[in-house]
């Protein structure tokens, strides 16, 4: 209920990518954005986001126009992990998270006693509090990518958006991030990610949303929307729907490599 | 960065500015003056001494003048370094200088536009247009876009045009032209009580108003989406900062002329002293920035001595090395 899209439009340099789209993302849920490329859940997600603006319609929080609150009321409510993260100079691990506690220290951005709680809190929920007194430039890709999500965590947010968080993450890492995304879920917190790996959502998410060329098509449990003909559908993909033999969930399985369509361009 | 070594880091400069204030006071001067002579014309002032009014009447409002022009300059560059993420933004790189001459040009030479305005809000004006133009061009308006080497060469091609422009604007009115290539050149030789009077408002304003501004700036060191998510209005942000650029640099250059390579180097050289955090080496920065434009106004006067060589000329000699130092370091 509270995060919604109204005949949403969202796009860049005038083209289209998001169109007039209806959706409704429901409350506590784990919810994966799914799609191929370029079906427009990044820019989707950017939108609920406050990065881009809409060409059109709305995107509503709490049932009003998102871009009408303020920038810092609504840094309480949504934090975001973008894609990919800058690299800062000469800024340690803890000054990073710091910063995470912006919206809610006062003008000057001094960190009060329960900030630094917060922040030590999530330095050690994302294993980065050894790292604490290092330069975040010399941290590696992965240790990195938890540094920027402990930085997030500590915004203290109750929905968090996430673009492709496991993108540039081994396979370890990415078990750990979801397993994680996944305790924070359950602790309470409604978690939005686009995600690649079709399995990977099915097994951790409990709510999947499937996007194609720039529209809703599919929307529910990973039981009700990982389906052959979704998959056909929406990839043009030949697979079959087995159960992940570890966590009961739908997994697919491609069947073969079916001759590729002209609508699908990747 | 630890407290008691930030303390340190800002006595010492302090102390140092004291210093060399002291000495730009009474050093390099035609007529003598005695080093105790600045003493006595500040406590005990005789109006029947040559040597106490050159300090009171000349010197004084000099040496007052160059500490604020480096705070000023040392912080415009801090923050255009701060809002393009870009290590060689600077007023004299981004075209602001040049466009800023340009408008003063145009309105002390052009009889149409004389007294339409005072030199500095046509210097704000000239600069906020080159400004505005370099932005355009290097496309850091744009969310995400910001790319950093088109923006340096957007920057020098707008200074090249409004230098371009200058030059012919004082050919075409040759009566008015020494004055020009004075200010130009960027010197304190003529900085007065009545420059100062009309200077330190305004300059005075734009450096309060960039301490206000460095937590964002701190935050948008982390890129504009991850600014946007921490609660930061990116537009009033920029608006903002540009405002008080053009402020901090139009009043500059309306006072002094065009001084450059301070924007540039200064703020690097806080962030070595005291690391990346804003709110901490803005306020050093201002203080190195004013050091060395004391520096710079007392070589003025060795250099060539009695003759005076210009201060933005000695600083441009310093700050040309370093600018091709740091783009060799960085990547662009």
């Amino acid at each position: 209920m509270s995060l919604s899209a109204h005949k949403l439009s969202v796009g860049y340099h005038g083209q289209t990518i998001v169109k007039e789209m209806n959706l409704t993302l429901p409350d506590g849920k784990f919810i994966a954005l799914l799609g191929p490329n370029g079906c427009g859940k990044s820019t989707l997600l950017k939108c609920f986001a406050r990065i881009l603006p809409a060409m059109s319609g709305e995107a509503r929080w709490q049932g009003k126009n998102l871009h009408h609150y303020p920038s810092k009321q609504l840094s309480k409510e949504l934090a975001l992990l973008p894609q990919t993260q800058p690299i800062p100079e000469g800024i340690k691990v803890k000054d990073l998270v710091a910063y995470g506690r912006s919206p809610y220290t006062g003008f000057w951005g001094k960190l009060n006693q329960q900030d630094h709680q917060v922040v030590e809190q999530m330095m050690q929920q994302t294993g980065t509090f050894e790292l604490k007194e290092k330069l975040v430039s010399e941290l590696s890709g992965g240790q990195r990518q938890r540094v920027w999500l402990a930085m997030v965590l500590a915004q203290d947010t109750p929905y968090l958006l996430l673009d492709e968080p496991t993108t540039y993450m081994d396979i370890n890492h990415q078990v750990e991030l979801m397993h994680q995304l996944q305790i924070l879920n359950q602790q309470g917190k409604t978690i939005i990610t686009v995600l690649h790996d079709i399995n990977q959502a099915a097994r951790y998410c409990d709510h999947l949303v499937v996007m194609k060329s720039g529209e809703l098509k599919y929307q529910g449990s990973p039981e009700e929307v990982l389906t052959s003909a979704m998959l056909q559908n929406v990839f043009s993909l030949q697979a079959q729907i087995h159960r992940d033999p570890v966590s009961n969930t739908p997994m697919c399985v491609v069947e073969d490599r079916s001759p590729p369509s002209p609508q699908h361009k990747d | 960065m630890t407290r008691p070594f930030y303390g340190l880091t800002i006595a010492l400069t302090a102390i140092l500015l004291l210093f060399l204030g002291w000495w730009n006071l009474f050093a390099w001067s035609v007529i003598p003056i005695q080093a105790q002579d600045v003493w006595l014309s500040l406590t005990h002032f005789d109006s029947q001494s040559i040597s106490h009014r050159i300090v009171q009447d000349l010197r004084l409002p000099r040496l007052l003048t160059a500490m604020l022009v480096g705070a000023c300059l040392a912080t415009a560059g801090t923050i255009m370094q701060g809002l393009t993420r870009n290590p060689l933004a600077a007023p004299s790189v981004l075209g602001i200088n040049a466009g800023a001459a340009l408008g003063m040009a145009l309105v002390s030479t052009l009889p149409v536009l004389y007294g339409a305005s005072s030199t500095s809000l046509a210097a704000m004006i000239g600069g906020g247009v080159a400004w505005l133009l370099v932005m355009l061009l290097g496309s850091s308006w744009r969310i995400g876009g910001n790319e950093r080497g088109r923006l340096v060469l957007a920057g020098v091609a707008i200074s090249a045009l409004c230098a371009a422009l200058t030059k012919a604007v004082v050919i075409m009115e040759e009566d008015q032209a020494a004055g020009v290539l004075t200010w130009l050149a960027g010197s304190l030789a003529d900085a007065r009580w009545q420059t100062w009077q009309h200077y330190w408002p305004f300059a005075l304003a734009g450096l309060f108003g960039a301490l206000l501004l460095t937590p964002s700036l701190n935050l948008l060191q982390l890129g504009e989406e991850h600014a946007r998510n921490l609660g930061v209005n990116l537009l009033r942000s920029k608006l903002f900062g540009s405002f008080l650029v053009l402020l901090l640099v139009g009043t500059t250059i309306s006072a002094v002329g065009s001084i450059g390579f301070i924007g540039l180097i200064v703020p690097h050289m806080a962030r070595l002293l005291v690391g990346q955090d804003f709110r901490i080496f803005l306020p050093v920065a201002m203080l190195l920035g004013a050091t060395l434009v004391t520096l710079a106004d007392t070589l003025s006067r060795a250099i060539s001595y009695p003759m005076e060589t210009p201060a933005g000329a000695i600083l441009a000699l310093i700050g040309a090395p370093f600018f091709i130092y740091l783009v060799r370091k960085r990547t662009l």
